[in-house]
């Protein structure tokens, strides 16, 4: 947890679990909630497991549906744990999501009252592209390229 | 808002490192030299000075040369634009929650 970047929710629902994670798992009731009305929103693709798609479109004041969130599943445990994040689309491309990509991790616990959630957003950590950048990625490949092409060429003796 | 998008990737860059986090922080109490700082962190000048060009880059501090130190002094309104987009994140978030919690406390809701 990174505290300038991150960000945590806690909070008590008084529900079951089970119905907390229904509410999370089932599209039709996702699309309830997902959005601030009057703003609606459709479920395209919703497969909680590992590498499965979750992918939403939103519709503002009854115009043509938009996209919204094509992310996808990291993590799921039944009734427990679900992680996505918006940085891989549900086709598994790397994206690059504005303005920064982020990975949501939502924890339910058993408590008294109903259900202890939690939910744990960590932003994005584009050092890593910046670093790419810095070093000239593409140079890099090309200097790559030039070599293999060079070796397999037998200019360079091993 | 792309331009915005961008000033906030730098600022995203800038702090996705914990020694260039420290150097925020610190400077939140007052300026302080380029000498001072690094004295704090267990590196060479130069690497050190590096971060110190990456959060000038990003707009996070501003440095001003007087004779041979070189101040560092922290650029809050370029934070504040970090702390501005995190708000609105929870917002966003928290509001999120509150609808889920409405939903599966309807008992009509979840009785379909």
């Amino acid at each position: 947890m990174n505290p300038d970047l991150d960000l945590v929710l806690e909070r008590v629902i008084r529900a079951p679990r089970a119905t907390v994670w229904r509410a999370w798992t089932d599209p039709s009731r996702l699309e309830r909630w997902w959005v601030p009305a009057p703003s609606r929103c459709r479920v395209d693709r919703l497969d909680p497991r590992p590498g499965g798609a979750f992918v939403t479109r939103l519709s503002d004041g009854g115009a043509a549906f938009a996209p919204h969130l094509d992310a996808c599943f990291l993590a799921v445990d039944e009734l427990e744990r679900l992680v996505f994040t918006n940085a891989i689309t549900s086709t598994w491309r790397p994206a690059n999501p504005d303005p920064v990509a982020m990975t949501a991790t939502v924890t339910l616990d058993d408590h008294p009252d109903g259900t202890a959630y939690r939910i744990l957003v960590r932003h994005g950590d584009p050092e890593a592209r910046a670093r790419h950048e810095k070093l000239g990625f593409a140079d890099g490949w090309g200097t790559v390229t030039a070599q293999l092409a060079a070796l397999a060429e037998g200019t360079v003796t091993p | 808002m792309a331009q915005y998008s961008a000033q906030l990737d730098g600022v995203f860059v800038a702090l996705a490192d914990p020694t260039r986090r420290a150097v925020v922080r610190r400077l939140g109490h007052g300026p302080a030299s380029v000498g001072d700082l690094a004295r704090e962190f267990p590196m060479t000048l130069p690497s050190f000075m590096k971060h110190v060009r990456t959060l000038e880059s990003n707009g996070l501090i501003r440095t001003l040369k007087s004779g041979r130190v070189r101040t560092c002094v922290l650029n809050r309104e370029r934070l504040a634009l970090v702390d501005d987009w995190l708000a609105e994140q929870r917002r966003i978030w928290e509001e999120r929650t509150d609808r889920l919690e409405q939903f599966v406390t309807d008992p009509e809701e979840n009785n379909r």
